[in-house]
């Protein structure tokens, strides 16, 4: 044995040493000269009146920024970040996938402007709690910032592990955006206990989409008629109504792309993934009632506001399963094992009336490369109902109108500050630079970005200020496109919302009742032991972690108002 | 010598800090959070054996159990017998066999998490691969029974080859005169197989057995993948439980404690069995 052999060991461990600690993180491409040196921009024109061109990475795409967007911060030559390095944390879909995909398209930009080096580490969805989370308790001080979703504020809260950014939205400093661009329940799901956290970025909900060239086609009316004797129930008003056409349609082939049957509708229920989320969108307009004040049966839907009992198996929640377990007998038997991509794909290729789900599916339905249905749908705010369980009486009330309900289910991936991070303004600027006015609206053009649309600078006029161009420019159909904005802005905007949870162990709640759901989309449970099962499984979850912080933080996070209340 | 002795120190010492870091302290920190209630930004509080009391009182936790133990025990029980019989038709002359055995093998090469996400494509019941071509109408992963057996018809898919391997090279190892002694009292292959082929392999099975038991135990790229769980909790196994409770739920105490309980089920399952093969060869 000699120093060659010693030699060939150390080496060994370098290149072991060296592997390892390149894993995991996407740094930038390099686009400067040092700190407070000449700026070499490649993807940053800088025009004399004081705004600027940037170009996206890899699209070579232009977006125009006023002076008035861009801020005081960033100027030609100027680098007020330079020497830092910062690590954001976001669901991983790629460098064109939705959500991080901007991130990639932008960075080159925010590096040239701001002197700084962005990390953009890429975290499973179903991981990205976890792993910021313990990051966070055990002081690992990796991420700068987190895209997180909504139902994580809870987490992140109690603890201290975000900063508010409420300091900073005011500095006329950093790149513009408002916040008030975003309707009421947005807006809160970005916020806790009166203090802004999140930057504006994608906008969650579910909204009912249909096939408009089937559902108006007189054929098929007459069919429909034909069979069950009454007028197809359309425009759709009521989850009886969608029920009642998807069984109509439910096995015939009434698309032309192949000779298999096809479906009425088509939804999500694979087990931890999403399927939950149809649950609690659909149960909305059974169960919740609006008003101008928040108790137990008013603008509520998950625990009882003064004792944090679980509200879940409440009639209106029982009924409200029943019409979904009925609904699901008009789709493929084999969407109880498929995520969201595959029911989405099947929408996608025309082979089902009408699916429930987010604004990736009216964006989806634009690629051509995906889609057979471009040109051909219909959308609107999820239906309603006509009995509507009230909680505060106990008993069901029936309305004129059918109880339509907005929500805002979903992630609404937005970015928020870690308290760990020694760069907070570095981090906000990026978050803010996406948030602008023409970042913003190019995102959500662009379906693929996975920025969906909620903001009222998103909405084409009268409801709100963007160009119909830039959407048509990026593909859309334009009667898709009518549809759609207006389906989102009806839901964003609608009188009655479903409430968010977001409290500590939102994903525990939600996780109990989704394998419930889906034990009842198989057969194996009844929709009420279901439910029953479901709420003493939350009360244990709410036993465990603190009956009295839950009950706290679940007042705080809905805005409970104590004072008057409807009478149990 | 005495710089033979430090090079020799220098070789170990990497393993040595791998099997420090990765595997003793991970094992020494779990048993310690098994007995802690864990909240995030909380200290944690000392709870002696709750957390291993819930686990019995959790439903979700005891089917997880069950759905583990038939897995187990069918899963590896088909493996073997299937790794056995390839063993025997490979251990003979035959065409393409250098070809074929290579094929088979390939199984055992593909990561579990490639495999998981690649039998999504070939059990989707709408038109995929099985019931596409062979125009059945199986519920492969949505109907709670057949969830399952996808789950174990994948990993026997993916370890058969295991099995098979090591039966080959333990049958090759076979002096070919018991052979002969044997055929001079019988002609029938199966009592050549039960009185010669068998005794001799036993050490052999039993080895394969105890490996693939305790692979088996620890199951989770193929069911997370394949099947997420679902549907229902039909395919939820007790290491993703663990996972979930411990990553999602951030119930770290639990999630320790229901790891160690597996732990311990498979350490069991272990020394009953070199229990039994003391006692048998003793």
């Amino acid at each position: 044995m000699n120093s060659l052999c010693l030699r060939t060991v150390i080496l060994c461990l370098v290149v072991v040493l060296s592997i390892a600690g390149g894993c995991g993180r996407s740094s930038g491409p390099d686009s400067e000269e040092e700190a407070g040196g000449v700026v070499e921009y490649k993807h940053v024109t800088w025009h004399d009146d004081g705004s600027l061109d940037l170009t996206t990475f890899e699209d070579g795409e232009i977006i125009g920024l006023s002076k008035e967007d861009i801020g005081t911060l960033f100027g030609p030559g100027k680098t007020p970040f330079a020497g830092q390095r910062i690590a954001v944390a976001v669901t991983s879909q790629g460098p064109k996938g939705g959500i991080s995909g901007p991130l990639y398209r932008l960075r080159p930009a925010w590096e040239e402007l701001t002197g700084a080096k962005l990390d953009i580490v890429e975290v499973p969805m179903a991981d990205l709690l976890n792993k910021t989370i313990t990051d966070l308790r055990f002081g690992g001080g990796q991420f700068d910032g987190i895209i997180q979703g909504a139902w994580f504020m809870g987490e992140y809260i109690t603890p201290g592990f975000i900063i508010p950014i409420d300091t900073y939205v005011q500095d006329p400093r950093f790149p513009h955006w408002d916040p008030g661009w975003l309707p009421t329940p947005l807006k809160s799901i970005h916020a806790w206990g009166g203090k802004q956290y999140g930057v504006m970025n994608d906008s969650d909900g579910q909204v009912l989409y249909w096939r408009n060239d089937i559902l108006t086609n007189t054929a098929w009316r007459s069919a429909f008629k034909e069979e069950t004797g009454k007028d197809l129930p359309f425009p759709v008003k009521t989850w009886q109504d969608v029920t009642e056409i998807a069984r109509f349609f439910h096995g015939k082939n009434w698309d032309e792309n192949d000779p298999e049957p096809d479906s009425g509708v088509v939804m999500h229920f694979r087990v931890n993934e999403q399927g939950m989320f149809h649950f609690m969108s659909l149960s909305a307009a059974f169960t919740v009632l609006g008003g101008e004040k928040v108790d137990r049966g008013t603008n509520n839907y998950w625990f009882d506001p003064d004792t944090m009992e679980p509200l879940i198996n409440q009639p209106g929640h029982i009924r409200a399963l029943e019409t979904l377990y009925e609904l699901s007998q008009y789709g493929p038997r084999a969407q109880s094992s498929w995520d969201l991509g595959t029911a989405w794909d099947w929408f996608l290729r025309g082979k089902s009336i009408f699916v429930f789900s987010w604004g990736d599916v009216g964006s989806l339905v634009q690629d051509v490369s995906r889609s057979s249905i471009k040109g051909k749908i219909g959308a609107s705010i999820l239906p309603g109902s006509y009995d509507v369980y009230d909680m505060n009486a106990n008993a069901w009330v029936n309305v004129d109108e059918p109880n339509v309900v907005g929500n805002t289910v979903g992630g609404s991936w937005h970015g928020v500050i870690t308290s760990t991070s020694e760069s907070p303004e570095a981090v906000y600027s990026l978050y803010a630079l996406m948030a602008t006015q023409p970042v913003s609206l190019w995102n959500v053009n662009r379906g693929w970005t996975g920025v969906d649309p909620g903001a009222r600078i998103h909405f084409t006029p009268p409801q709100g200020s963007a160009d119909l161009q830039g959407y048509l420019d990026a593909g859309w159909d334009e009667s898709d496109l009518t549809f759609y904005l207006k389906a989102y802005r009806d839901n964003f905007y609608a009188k009655t919302m479903l409430p968010y949870l977001r409290i500590n162990g939102a994903e525990e709640y939600w996780r109990a009742l989704d394998q419930n759901l889906s034990e009842t989309m198989i057969g194996r449970l009844e929709p009420q032991e279901a439910l029953l099962r479901t709420a003493r499984e939350w009360n244990t979850i709410t036993d465990r972690r603190g009956r009295e912080a839950q009950l706290k933080q679940y007042q705080e996070s809905i805005g409970y108002d104590l004072l008057p209340h409807a009478p149990r | 010598m005495h710089r033979d002795s430090r090079v020799k120190w220098a070789f170990l010492l990497p393993a040595a800090l791998w099997v420090l870091c990765f595997t003793i302290f991970p094992l020494v920190y779990g048993l310690r959070l098994s007995f802690f209630r864990v909240k995030i930004g909380e200290p944690d509080e000392f709870v002696g054996f709750e957390n291993f009391v819930q686990f019995f009182q959790d439903e979700r936790g005891l089917q997880s159990a069950a759905v583990t133990l038939i897995f187990v025990l069918s899963g590896v029980t088909v493996q073997m017998a299937l790794g056995m019989c390839l063993a025997l038709l490979f251990n003979r002359d035959m065409p393409l066999r250098g070809l074929l055995r290579t094929v088979l093998t390939m199984p055992l090469f593909a990561t579990p998490i490639a495999v998981g996400f690649l039998f999504v494509t070939i059990f989707y019941e709408e038109g995929g691969l099985i019931n596409g071509l062979l125009r059945w109408d199986v519920p492969w992963l949505s109907h709670p029974h057949w969830a399952l057996v996808s789950v174990i018809l994948v990993d026997i898919w993916q370890w058969t080859p295991f099995c098979f391997l090591i039966f080959l090279a333990a049958l090759q190892g076979v002096s070919e005169d018991y052979y002969e002694a044997g055929r001079l009292e019988t002609k029938s292959g199966w009592m050549l197989f039960r009185h010669v082929t068998f005794p001799l392999l036993q050490p052999t099975i039993v080895l394969v057995l105890l490996l693939r038991i305790t692979e088996a135990f620890k199951v989770f790229d193929i069911p997370y993948t394949l099947t997420s769980g679902g549907p229902g909790s039909a395919t939820q196994v007790l290491s993703m439980y663990a996972y979930r409770v411990g990553m999602r739920f951030f119930h770290f105490g639990y999630a320790s404690s229901i790891s160690l309980i597996l732990f311990l089920l498979v350490l069991v399952t272990v020394s009953f069995m070199f229990k039994q093969i003391r006692q048998t060869y003793s």
